[in-house]
């Protein structure tokens, strides 16, 4: 459905049977012009409309918020944003695939337990440094290749999968808090998360290439285009002799190593390593994905539309708290703009999401 | 297209809303046991005002007491529960370690129970804990999750005759007097409390400057008791000034971001940090760590370890402990000495049936002692356990 998908399809070989191919075939057949015409225009929407919404916030809250407009305070959003981008990239490969990720939280606490107590702390007598990254990395891709492969081999809904995987990440987590939170005590370290680069924190400037690392798995690899269309019609890129289970499985994996390198960063900004540090973070994840065009109906979408989401989500969280909007208010105000920017984004395409569940 | 993935999507949602549609009846069945409960009781008149009538009818209480010392239980079949929501949490923790210890000190163990933040699993826990053995003789130390889950609990043990300590959660018009086996409700001052740090606060500020205030979940008692305590400590302090007040939800990650905002928006106006709990003033000091701003004061409620080594350091100014450890075990000491009939529960007095404890706080000059929470196990002897008393639920 989407313009990554078709270089895959074509490499395939689908395509010769038209019979078989239902949107594909019709994107191609240059007579259904109308069709064509009208789904362009909504995928126009979907990829552009977003970045007009963010483009609007801004421009309200520079208008109405005496500080948003600083370079401080915008510095400020993106370091804010490091964290649940690099989330938001990972969950962004499930969503593409039409499946759904809910163990973020529960791997990303296990990995923030994982790196806090190897890294120099106060727990214990670990001091691994920069390596501790790759333990944890490991676990969190263990953990989405768990979901992966439980989801594609047992044919367990990955809502149902990672519901569970998310309760043994926290599960984990909360046996290695065992009560006490780890003190970060390497500084060194620490300046990976909050060290300042150009006045830039570093996690900032980590999370930038996190968020390039995806969109080069998400457009030049074969996990990345298969993700895509996948999620568009499945069982056709199945027909077409593609894996289809193990291109899934990748994709949980990838989300789960993607959730460790947030989880690092998270645990490396709060200076402690606890349990309840990630609460949260998945359904703020989704929500931006799908604010940003990635859509919980699989195909759609991709990184960069997602991390447009990110920022939607955190300028609007950052803009409302300058704006002395009562606390109390600040979430609702939240939750009626981003339904309504879904509502916004989607309406050019509702005619071609014919089933929403 | 991919309608396997989407079969699956809603067979997942299907079994969610099942879920959720079960435990929805379940809570049905909750608020049908007490009038049930009511009807077969030994002494129905007394319950039937108790949902409205509040602390009037505390003179009806005596009757209700069908179990005098005579039938007390053998202190070796006394069954000891503790259930706190999470043992991640250090101080709920500590609650539980505090238990095991009076456990220990009367030859017994404590049934130690979790049930993270979930109201339909702590209620189904207690259901499951009292459905056999002799639950006349079983104690119970609880932290309801929320007010509304105390009431289901207090049906519940008293449908089964055992012994029933809460902490914290109660609404106010639930008295515990209707209940003749539910022994007491302990719970703190969140006014004083929150009162106690922001002076502490105000006095290092050397009295005046900007302050902000981090507080917790807004629908929480807790959250509003603390905030308005710092309400009063302001108006009696004119020269701080409250530059404002956002809520972080009692979550440390979420303080730091909110600070981090809020020091964008006020600069070196901010001199102080007031938190509703010890994880914000922790994720607030990352965000003035992280801006530099390492004079400025920062007050939290709770005393988790970390506040405490902290407090301790002089990265922070103050917290205040309620003391987990003590909380766990007079709990269950109350309802131990009730169950061997050394307390004889009807003949307690109002502000021993609910009250609020004394609290500590802890700054530079006490901190060390409270580096390591324990306990002093002669606080749990049947003539101490109300020794902390400092006046009736408010």
């Amino acid at each position: 459905m989407s313009i990554d998908a078709r270089p895959a399809m074509r490499s395939t070989g689908v395509g010769t049977s038209p019979r078989r191919l239902g949107i594909f075939a019709r994107r191609r057949t240059a007579n259904a012009s109308a069709v064509r015409a009208r789904a362009t225009a909504g995928e126009r929407v979907l990829k552009w409309g977003p970045l007009a919404a963010l483009a609007l916030l801004c421009m309200f809250f520079a208008w109405r918020a005496e500080r948003f407009a600083t370079v401080d305070n915008l510095k400020n959003v993106l370091d804010q944003s490091a964290v649940l981008s690099i989330a938001t990239v990972g969950i962004t490969f499930v969503l593409l695939l039409g499946a759904i990720d809910l163990s973020m939280e529960g791997i990303m606490s296990a990995c923030v337990m994982v790196g806090a107590l190897l890294v120099m702390n106060s727990r214990n007598a670990n001091d691994w440094g920069l390596f501790a990254v790759i333990p944890v990395v490991l676990v969190g891709a263990a953990f989405g290749l768990a979901n992966g492969l439980i989801t594609t081999r047992l044919k367990v809904p990955s809502f149902m999968t990672t519901v569970g995987m998310s309760a043994v990440g926290l599960g984990v987590a909360q046996l290695l808090f065992d009560g006490d939170q780890p003190r970060v005590l390497d500084r060194p370290l620490r300046a990976w998360a909050i060290g300042r680069v150009f006045g830039f924190t570093r996690a900032t400037l980590v999370a930038v290439v996190c968020i390039a690392i995806g969109v080069v798995i998400q457009r030049h690899t074969r996990l990345g285009r298969y993700a895509t269309a996948i999620g568009s019609a499945e069982d056709i890129v199945a027909l077409s002799g593609v894996n289809v289970r193990r291109y899934k499985a990748l994709a949980f994996a990838l989300a789960g190593a993607f959730y460790s390198i947030a989880a690092v960063l998270l645990f490396l900004k709060q200076g402690t390593g606890n349990d309840e540090l990630a609460v949260n973070v998945n359904f703020a994840a989704i929500t931006a994905a799908v604010v940003g065009g990635t859509l919980l109906s699989g195909g759609q979408g991709g990184v960069l539309q997602s991390i447009v989401g990110v920022l939607i989500v955190k300028v609007l969280e950052n803009g409302l708290l300058l704006l002395d909007v009562q606390p109390a208010l600040q979430r609702a105000v939240q939750g009626v703009i981003v339904v309504g920017a879904v509502v916004a984004a989607t309406w050019p395409l509702r005619h071609r999401l014919r089933v929403v569940k | 297209m991919h309608s396997r993935t989407m079969k699956r999507l809603t067979a997942g949602m299907l079994l969610v809303t099942m879920t959720l549609a079960a435990c929805g009846s379940d809570d049905g069945g909750d608020a049908a046991t007490p009038s049930s409960a009511a009807s077969t009781s030994a002494a129905p008149a007394t319950d039937a005002p108790a949902t409205t009538g509040g602390s009037e009818t505390t003179t009806a209480g005596g009757d209700d007491t069908t179990a005098p010392a005579g039938d007390a239980c053998a202190p070796e079949d006394v069954v000891l529960i503790g259930q706190v929501r999470d043992e991640t949490n250090p101080y709920e923790k500590s609650w539980l370690d505090g238990g095991d210890e009076f456990a220990a000190s009367v030859g017994l163990e404590q049934k130690r129970l979790t049930y993270g933040d979930d109201s339909t699993k702590e209620q189904d826990q207690i259901k499951q804990e009292l459905s056999s053995g002799n639950t006349s003789c079983y104690v119970l130390n609880i932290l309801p999750n929320t007010e509304g889950d105390t009431k289901p609990i207090a049906d519940a043990a008293k449908e089964a005759g055992a012994f029933l300590v809460t902490q914290w959660n109660k609404p106010a018009d639930l008295a515990v007097e209707d209940y003749d086996r539910w022994a007491s409700h302990i719970s703190y001052d969140g006014v004083e409390s929150g009162k106690l740090i922001a002076e502490t606060m105000f006095h290092a500020m050397g009295g005046e400057g900007g302050i902000v205030a981090l507080q917790g979940g807004l629908a929480t008692t807790a959250a509003k008791d603390r905030f308005a305590g710092l309400q009063e400590a302001l108006a009696a302090n004119p020269g701080i000034e409250l530059l404002d007040e956002q809520t972080a939800n009692w979550s440390q990650a979420e303080a730091l971001t909110v600070l981090q905002t809020l020091i964008t928006k006020h600069g070196d106006k901010i001199k102080g940090v007031w938190t509703a709990n010890d994880g914000m003033a922790l994720g607030a000091m990352e965000a003035l760590d992280a801006a530099g701003m390492s004079d400025v004061a920062v007050v939290g409620i709770d005393a988790v370890p970390e506040a405490v080594t902290a407090v301790a350091d002089g990265r922070m100014t103050a917290t205040v402990s309620s003391d987990g450890p003590w909380q766990g075990g007079v709990g269950l000491a109350i309802g131990y000495c009730a169950a061997i009939g050394e307390i004889d529960i009807a003949s307690l007095t109002a502000d021993n049936r609910a009250f609020y404890a004394n609290q500590t706080l802890i700054t530079a000059d006490n901190a060390a002692d409270f580096a390591t929470p324990s306990v002093d196990l002669t606080e749990f002897d049947c003539a101490n356990v109300f020794n902390r008393v400092s006046g009736p639920l408010g």
